[in-house]
């Protein structure tokens, strides 16, 4: 029984566990307690080498298998951290609350581990026979841990099912045409034999597991679902699925289409012959993930549509940081992974938070909450730095590794896509803070307090982290480093403060140590100069500027609605609803088929017709 | 080349305090250039020291809560910091451990802290300036963010040490506004719009929003955003003139370089008035690319 | 122009600069004026001369700000109606010390030209004290600027306090304010809490007048930041 076995075993002991003990507090503490047991075995676990689980059944003459190493176990740690907070956060006054309004606990955090569960399964899949059988897994799973809020809930997880299930076919699809072509399901096996075949071969099985691994990445053109499925969920689900269910599509990518087939594979196929490769294909479609979706999170009113807005937009950073095949650019693209997972986890508790204390989370109808929720304030403030990519968080480590990485490959307009994607969110997220926390506080919110420190302590924990890993990065790369040489790429070459740049096209080193002390000790000079000027005296929020005019309590004087009111004067009619239009598109074609299809059952000699398309169908697959 | 610590020490001292005195100086060009554009005389050579000083030394220090304190030490620290990161004659500070993309966002801490105490002023105008000013950061940083990429692959560096010595071994032809004039041609655009300057000016707008962020600062408040202004138009020119103008071969040549670039931006500003906020990010969005990205392609077809 | 006698007491204020640099404070406030750019009445539009090319007041050091926090000199530039009146005493009060106030034309000495009004207010000096009074009909752009040359002397001789008579006396003023105006006549902002904050608190700063306002005032406390705003008594 290797360690492999143990954790799996372990996890899905978890399942029951958690339905058992899920109502009453002490049960919550130990089950988060068991979620913290289990991440301290995956850190512990050795980086080299491979570790396997000797569970491996024969299925139709396949070898199934489950191997973990150092880049799924990046993955997996991620994974059990999620769940780890997210327990914690559900442990205290946010579950009494939510039993209160009629919720089931037990069902939160059943799905919470039985999606740590499948989610192991598929970070450690070694073929792939395994490989779809965890992923269909892990995506109905998913919809579980969507239906825990309410009826809001119903219709986007049932748009989430439609898309699922059609990239689920998709994944399928590609495993039976290799299982065809190759012969043998394995890894091994298939990464051996994809030189062998055809041109229109790979691009065929390219293109259907592309097509079903950016569904649940969310990638457009397929992320339509991604942002109402995951925002109006409960609150500790929405943090594991902000967190790292999209991830699973990006893992699901980079095992393939790059370790699996190969690193090189992707510059082979062309689109247009020496023009236009998969790759540039692929970059600017994540290009693309990045900046619309960061300009449509820039319109919402809605906290928590915002954040899940910005979770689409940031996936994109993560693929084109892979997409550029370079050490630097791989591990900015992981460390992305990881720093998103830190700060997106917070910035949605704090949201939660706000909603648990207001009972809202319109941006309209907040204000002011600084002064009764400074704590929370606090964490969003550190967070949303870390999700704008500014120094000293984290997230402008792994973007300056992005960023480094398009300037090395020499690519001009992906390099100003991805600043504008920073520009926006740098917008959209001082709208987020500016709306809910400053500004004027609302008389219906004079006498809301703080939340429990069950809640408050993980997202200051999160936070605290992101301000750490952000001074420190060479703490996070050491991890990363490793996943890249199991992954097979060159690793990045790291320090504690930062990165070193060598044998690239564009020299410049980057130091975290150097620049968060001097920003650090920037702060203390003009702190000093402040204070030494004189004793400031605090003002109520009445005794303020208005040209004159006598401010009473009930004047709404904030500036809330229609926040970037010149912005979105120019780019509202370019959001033509053209995804939507897309959408409608897609489904109109769909049900057309299906019109079809139904009436050519009802015709007859429909066994004459059926045997026709298929012989044609396959003598093209076979000879082409 | 390397320096001890305690040299270094000395450098990161130095630096901000230069950049202050400096700074200062633009300040009364501008004002300066304002008022002969006007026909009037203007104000005398220590004016912008007066201001800061009778502004600290106010008995009435009004303040609208903790993080309205923590926002302008903010805006005064983050410019601080970034001040070590620009090399100047004789001191490197700490240039070549994080290049020109740290420094560009190191220079946006400074707004954020600004952003932030505006926002517990509570007050509208305050709140619709900061909207304004973010608006126009986008729209600016457009063209900024195609000419920093073409220095950085024409100089295949983004260490700005390594670029003014680039430069400064190649003599005047090497300059950045030599080889890449429509490059530095956007980047005085950008120039225009990173200070704030007519007919960019949508943030500040006194008759329209009262002065926007400044509207609740007053005393020491306001004598760090006086201070901010000093060191914002030191960084931008000397910026400037490093990426475009082959850095400062000594102090003399570098402050030269540097108030005639902002003599540029400095006139043109007395001449117009205020673009509204679309035609602003219209404006940004048209004519700075469409060169900036022209000269890209100029050069990479060299 | 006449002086009026203020009261000037010489308080230390607690903050470094002032205690070493006195002298250079004063040099400071003197050559760096803020004048607040809220034109009052029809005096008002002999001051874009001033601030213009042709008598040019920057190179005394003044320059226009919008807003109160900003500004150090309110000039009441004409007639003060009582509607104006009260605006004045609240941009008045938002102000930062040191302020100075300088009545410009003949409406602020003795109501002028509308000293039988019903509708204006006659002696400035009732509702806030006053550094400096430009009389005239309107007084010329020279006028102005000798004024404010005035002013500036005295505020490096370190004579211009006639902001902390506001403190001194605030009854006094509050009492004039509550008779033109009512009795339930309040500003947002705290001038009791402020008088304690400088050290300025006298036997002049309550009486009866401020009995009067305390039982019509809204609260004032500003907003601290806390963790259990539940237990914060409801009022």
């Amino acid at each position: 029984m290797s360690v492999l076995d143990n954790l799996l075993i372990a996890s899905l002991c978890l399942i029951p566990a958690s339905w058992l003990l899920a109502n009453w507090f002490t049960g919550r503490v130990l089950l988060t307690v068991a979620y913290a047991a289990l991440l301290y075995v995956l850190i512990d676990l050795p980086y080299e080498g491979l570790v396997s689980s000797s569970f491996q059944p024969q299925v139709l003459g396949q070898q199934m298998l489950w191997q973990m190493d150092a880049f799924g176990s990046f993955f997996a740690m991620l994974t059990v951290a999620a769940a780890f907070f997210s327990s914690w956060y559900a442990s205290g006054s946010w579950a009494a609350s939510f039993a209160d309004k009629g919720g089931s606990l037990k069902l939160l955090y059943a799905a919470l581990a039985l999606n740590v569960f499948f989610m192991l399964l598929l970070i450690t899949a070694a073929d792939f026979m395994s490989l779809f059988i965890s992923w269909e897994l892990v995506s109905w799973s998913g919809v579980l841990l969507m239906l825990l809020g309410g009826r809001d809930t119903v219709a986007p997880a049932i748009k989430y099912i439609a898309y699922v299930f059609a990239g689920g076919m998709a994944v399928l699809a590609a495993v039976i045409l290799l299982a065809v072509w190759t012969g043998n399901l394995s890894f091994f096996a298939v990464a051996a034999a994809i030189g062998d075949l055809s041109s229109a071969q790979l691009w065929t099985v390219t293109l259907l597991f592309f097509a079903g691994f950016a569904v649940k990445m969310g990638l457009l053109p397929f992320h339509l679902w991604q942002a109402p499925a995951y925002a109006m969920t409960a609150g500790p689900a929405s943090v594991f699925l902000s967190a790292m269910s999209a991830r699973m599509g990006l893992l699901a990518i980079i095992v393939v289409l790059m370790r699996v087939f190969g690193i090189e594979f992707l510059d082979k196929l062309q689109v247009i012959n020496q023009w236009l490769s998969l790759r540039d294909l692929l970059a600017w479609l994540a290009a693309l993930t990045i900046i619309l979706p960061t300009y449509t999170a820039l319109r919402q009113n809605d906290a928590r549509l915002l954040l899940a807005w910005h979770g689409i937009g940031q996936g994109g950073y993560m693929l084109l940081g892979l997409l550029m095949l370079d050490s630097l650019g791989t591990a900015g693209g992981l460390m992305h992974v990881f720093n998103y997972a830190l700060y997106q986890a917070a910035l949605v508790m704090s949201v939660f938070a706000i909603m648990k204390q207001t009972g809202t989370t319109d941006l309209n109808r907040l204000g002011g909450l600084v002064a009764r929720m400074p704590l929370t304030f606090l964490v969003m403030l550190v967070c949303i730095i870390g999700l704008a990519g500014l120094p000293p968080m984290n997230g402008f480590v792994s973007k300056w590794m992005i960023y480094r990485a398009l300037v090395n490959e020499g690519m001009p307009m992906l390099f100003v896509a991805s600043v504008i994607g920073t520009l926006g969110t740098i917008l959209s997220v001082y709208k987020l803070l500016h709306n809910s926390f400053l500004g004027q506080l609302r008389a219906e919110h004079q006498h809301i307090s703080e939340v429990s420190w069950s809640m408050m302590l993980p997202m200051l924990l999160l936070a605290a982290l992101v301000l750490l890993t952000g001074m420190m990065p060479g703490l996070v790369l050491e991890w990363i480093a490793a996943a890249q040489i199991a992954a097979g790429f060159e690793p990045v070459q790291y320090t504690l403060g930062g990165v070193m740049v060598v044998n690239a096209a564009v020299s410049g080193d980057l130091d975290m140590l150097w620049v968060s002390g001097i920003l650090f000790a920037g702060f203390a000079v003009g702190a000093v100069l402040f204070l030494s000027a004189g004793k400031s005296k605090r003002v109520h929020q009445l005794d303020n500027y208005a040209g004159g005019h006598f401010l009473t309590a009930d004047n709404q004087y904030h500036y809330s609605d229609n926040f970037y009111a010149g912005l979105m004067n120019i780019i509202k009619p370019w959001y033509r609803g053209s995804f939507i239009w897309f959408e409608k598109g897609l489904v109109s074609f769909v049900d057309l088929l299906a019109s079809f299809a139904g009436r050519f059952y009802s015709l007859n000699q429909t066994t004459g017709w059926m045997v026709a398309f298929s012989v044609i169908f396959s003598s093209w697959l076979i000879f082409f | 080349m390397t320096v001890s610590i305690g040299e270094l020490i000395i450098e990161l001292l130095l630096m901000p305090l230069v950049a202050f005195v400096v700074g200062l100086f633009m300040v009364l060009l501008m004002r300066k250039t304002g008022a002969r554009l006007q026909r009037r005389v203007g104000p005398p050579l220590l004016q912008p020291l007066y201001d800061i000083i009778k502004l600290h030394s106010k008995r009435t220090q009004v303040s609208h809560g903790l993080i309205h304190d923590i926002g302008i030490v903010m805006a005064v620290g983050g410019y601080v910091a970034a001040e070590t990161l620009l090399p100047v004659p004789g001191m490197n500070g700490i240039a070549e451990k994080g290049g020109l993309i740290t420094l560009l966002y190191m220079m946006m801490i400074p707004s954020l802290g600004l952003a932030l105490g505006v926002g517990q002023c509570a007050n509208p105008n305050g709140s619709i300036g900061i909207s304004r000013a973010l608006t126009a950061m986008l729209a600016y940083d457009i063209p900024f963010v195609i000419v920093m990429f073409a220095i950085a692959w024409h100089f295949s560096s983004t260490n700005l040490v390594e670029i003014v010595s680039i430069q400064q071994a190649g003599g005047f032809s090497s300059w950045g506004a030599v080889q890449m004039p429509l490059l530095a041609l956007a980047g005085l655009f950008t120039l225009q719009g990173m200070l704030g300057k007519q007919p960019f000016e949508v943030y500040v707008a006194p008759a329209e929003i009262a002065t926007g962020p400044m509207v609740e600062m007053g005393g020491k408040y306001l004598g760090g955003l006086f201070v901010m202004q000093c060191f914002q138009l030191y960084t931008a020119s000397v910026l400037y003139v490093t990426l475009f103008l082959g850095g400062g071969e000594n102090w003399l040549m570098l402050l030269i370089k540097a108030f005639a670039v902002l003599l540029i931006p400095f006139s043109i500003a007395f001449l117009f008035p205020r673009f509204r906020t679309e035609d602003l990010v219209r404006l940004m969005w048209k004519w700075p690319v469409m060169l900036a990205l022209l000269g890209l392609l100029i050069m990479s077809a060299r | 122009m006449t002086d009026f006698p203020v009261k000037v007491q010489n308080r230390s204020s607690g903050n470094i600069f002032t205690n070493v640099f006195d002298e250079l404070i004063r040099f400071a406030r003197s050559r760096s004026l803020f004048m607040l750019h809220y034109c009052t009445g029809c005096g008002a539009i002999e001051l874009p001369p001033a601030m213009t090319s042709r008598f040019d007041m920057e190179r005394l050091g003044i320059q226009p700000m919008v807003t109160p926090r900003q500004a150090d000199i309110l000039l009441i530039t004409g007639y003060v109606s009582v509607k104006t009146l009260k605006r004045i005493i609240l941009t008045y009060e938002q102000m930062g010390s040191p302020k100075y106030v300088i009545g410009i034309c003949s409406c602020t000495v003795n109501g002028g030209m509308y000293w039988q009004s019903y509708a204006t207010a006659k002696k400035l000096n009732d509702y806030m004290p006053v550094d400096l009074y430009i009389a005239g009909c309107m007084p010329r752009p020279e006028a102005v600027i000798s004024g404010l040359q005035q002013l500036m002397d005295k505020i490096k001789d370190g004579q211009a306090n006639s902001w902390e008579d506001y403190y001194r006396r605030y009854d006094y003023y509050l009492g004039n304010q509550q008779r033109l105006f009512g009795d339930d006549w309040q500003t947002p902002t705290d001038i009791i809490g402020e008088a304690h904050h400088y050290g300025l608190f006298d036997e002049g700063t309550e009486g009866a007048h401020t009995e009067l306002l305390k039982l019509h005032q809204h609260p004032l406390e500003p907003l601290g930041m806390t963790l259990n705003a539940h237990k914060i008594k409801q009022d």
